[in-house]
């Protein structure tokens, strides 16, 4: 070994030159990985706040819908304006589809469950008008589901009594603003007072969803008469590759719930796998052709090589011992490339966002919500810091197996005549 | 001193370049015994080069036989005769060859290392070796910070280290200065005297060859002319007319 490392200083240049092939390689390597594990973060990031519940646990014994959501929203009957047609929420709601609001913290207690909320949804009036009602925790809910599109005023807090959020068309409807007092009910008639704090936008432009108010799950189980029920948790899991498993974890620990998915945490999970293994191949095309470099000046160094390679056979070498100085050589290439590799690749991936943030961030502003993804986030693990080391060192000593099996078949006649 | 160490018996090499062929050597028998200085003298192409590394194992015969003490190098395999070459040859080439990377030192422990002698044991033994040689003081010089005749003796203490029976040189002096060639072939002969060491040479050095026990000459790969010691020694008096002068010269 000690050899192998004193021909190669003799011939720095050209170790040098070798050895850049798998530090270029390695470099690109971790870079990627360390992009691809920050873009990832960010994903994870950005599904945990952009995109709403990732699953909705709601009692087992609710039929599965067409859709999927789970809660009220999948309710896209009739919806009863009179005074006397409040009958089918009530039945729909009814005490066999709640759970109680125990399960919410069981849930909180399993294994890679970020945060949850529960919801009740109900029927009641609001001055008289029917609509759908969702009681809701106001501290949890806009961190675990979108939230809501507040337009004017805002959210009722868990502390604040009687506080109501409207949706813009039932605002409207009633004839009420930010401060307006209405009367909330189970009932077409009677019922609380309740202010005004906040009219947010509606989803959607029709069907029961332009036609709700939100105030507390308290309020909500006191109106609807379910103590201590709910009908909905929604629930964020700490990363969107995990919410499979953590809803089947729930599913299966928790007795009659079923844990729904939305769709579209699978979506981004698979994109930002496939941004990961593609960031991958390229690194290891870069480290072949740093492969291929050191096979290049391995094998010109054998050709110089040749009078020492003939002399060490004549004077009792055996092929296999010529193989290992060769060998060795190879390895301590893959060493020395592997940890400089290393090392620039800690370096970039270290100094990439801040080089990136302002240089990219003008031309991403142009696209609508490029925002959040505008300048690269990079996150070195030491998982990939070991993968690339692993991966130099590798490739390194591979390179050399063609060209150190070349050097032992040598013939040493010839290559004592070799000048 | 009459046992015979090497002998070969009708020996033939023929190499093939692409469609040629080349008849290097062409039924050779020559006999050499324990503790005695061959030189092998002929001009280029003689099979001078190819008859040396035969003995030594580099290479096979096409034909005939080659027998070092009771061992017919043409039964071993390549591994065995890399083996052979180990315990039996002490090689010295006409650009010593040395490992530049290396020290003198650790040049003369590579064979040592080879046959798995440990570390402290072959250190100590390169020392002695090079002490032999007279190159005490320069132990630790690197290749490139010795002279051509300094080279040649660390390459002459690496070819003694495994305490081989058979020395063997190609060109040993070739590029030495005539002093240092004299005092290269003084260290040999003393060497030899102390060990009875077997040693064939090819040369085109008359100062070699006026030190050998014999001369042998070659002609188209075949054995032409034999002189003893005396022989030699008369035909440097003389005219110098016959065939291992004109080898020589």
């Amino acid at each position: 070994m000690n050899m192998a490392v004193r021909s190669l200083r003799r011939r720095k240049t050209r170790t040098i030159l070798t050895v850049s092939g798998i530090v270029i390689g390695v470099a690109m390597i971790l870079v990627l990985l360390s992009i691809s594990a920050g873009a990832s973060t960010q994903t994870n990031g950005l599904l945990r706040n952009a995109l709403g519940a990732q699953i909705t646990v709601v009692n087992g014994t609710i039929p599965t819908f067409p859709g999927g959501g789970g809660s009220g929203v999948t309710f896209t009957g009739g919806f009863p304006s009179g005074g006397n047609g409040g009958g089918g929420f009530a039945t729909f709601f009814g005490t066999g589809s709640t759970l109680n609001e125990s399960v919410v913290s069981t849930i909180d207690g399993i294994s890679g469950v970020y945060a949850t909320s529960p919801q009740l949804s109900t029927s009641g009036y609001v001055n008289g008008d029917a609509v759908l009602l969702y009681g809701i925790d106001p501290s949890t809910f806009a961190s675990v589901t979108n939230g809501l599109d507040i337009t004017s005023g805002t959210m009722f807090t868990s502390s604040s009594t009687n506080g109501m959020v409207l949706s813009n068309t039932l605002a409207s409807n009633l004839g009420v603003s930010v401060g307006s007092s209405v009367t909330v009910g189970a009932n077409s008639t009677g019922g609380s007072s309740y202010t005004v704090t906040g009219i947010y936008m509606a989803a959607t432009t029709f069907g029961p969803e332009t036609r709700s108010a939100y105030i507390t799950l308290s309020d909500a189980q006191a109106i609807s008469g379910e103590t201590s029920g709910v009908t909905e948790i929604y629930v964020k899991a700490n990363s969107p590759s995990i919410v499979s498993s953590v809803a089947s974890l729930i599913d299966s620990e928790i007795t009659g719930v079923r844990a729904e998915t939305a769709a579209t945490v699978g979506v981004a999970t698979s994109l930002s796998g496939t941004l990961g293994t593609l960031f991958i191949v390229i690194g290891i095309v870069a480290l072949i052709a740093g492969a291929f470099g050191v096979i290049n000046t391995m094998m010109m160094s054998i050709s110089e090589r040749t009078r020492e390679v003939g002399t060490l056979r004549a004077i009792g070498a055996q092929k296999r011992e010529i193989m290992k100085i060769f060998m060795n050589e190879a390895f301590v290439i893959g060493v020395m490339g592997a940890v400089a590799g290393v090392v620039i690749g800690i370096v970039v991936s270290v100094a990439l966002p801040s080089l990136t943030g302002s240089s990219v961030a003008g031309a991403a502003g142009r696209f609508a919500g490029a925002g959040p993804l505008s300048s690269l986030s990079t996150s070195i693990t030491a998982s990939n810091v070991l993968l690339s080391l692993g991966l130099g060192i590798i490739v390194g000593t591979i390179a050399g197996v063609y060209p150190a099996w070349r050097a032992s078949r040598m013939d040493p006649v010839e290559a004592l005549r070799h000048v | 001193m009459s046992e015979v160490v090497v002998r070969t018996t009708e020996v033939a090499k023929t190499y093939t370049r692409g469609k040629e062929s080349i008849q290097a050597l062409r039924g050779l028998d020559l006999e050499i015994k324990r503790g005695e200085t061959v030189a092998i003298v002929g001009r280029s192409g003689s099979g001078k080069t190819t008859l040396l590394n035969l003995i030594a194992g580099l290479d096979k015969p096409t034909g005939g036989k080659i027998k070092v003490d009771e061992t017919n190098l043409r039964d071993l395999s390549d591994s065995e005769l890399t083996n052979f070459r180990l315990k039996n040859i002490g090689f010295i080439f006409q650009f010593y060859n040395l490992n530049p990377t290396l020290s003198a030192v650790e040049n003369v422990e590579v064979p040592m290392s080879l046959a798995r002698i440990p570390k402290s044991e072959r250190h100590a033994r390169a020392i002695e070796l090079l002490t032999a040689v007279g190159l005490q003081a320069r132990t630790s010089h690197m290749p490139d910070e010795m002279s051509g005749g300094e080279q040649q003796r660390v390459a002459v203490a690496r070819a003694l280290a495994n305490s081989p029976p058979i020395l063997l040189g190609d060109e040993p002096t070739g590029d030495l200065d005539s002093k240092s060639t004299k005092a290269l072939m003084d260290l040999l002969r003393s060497l030899r005297k102390d060990g009875g060491m077997t040693m064939v040479f090819v040369t085109h050095d008359p100062l070699v060859v006026s030190r050998c026990d014999r001369a042998i000459a070659l002609r188209d790969g075949k054995l032409v002319q034999e002189l003893s010691r005396s022989e030699i020694e008369k035909a440097r008096i003389g005219t110098m007319e016959n065939e291992v002068l004109e080898g020589v010269y």
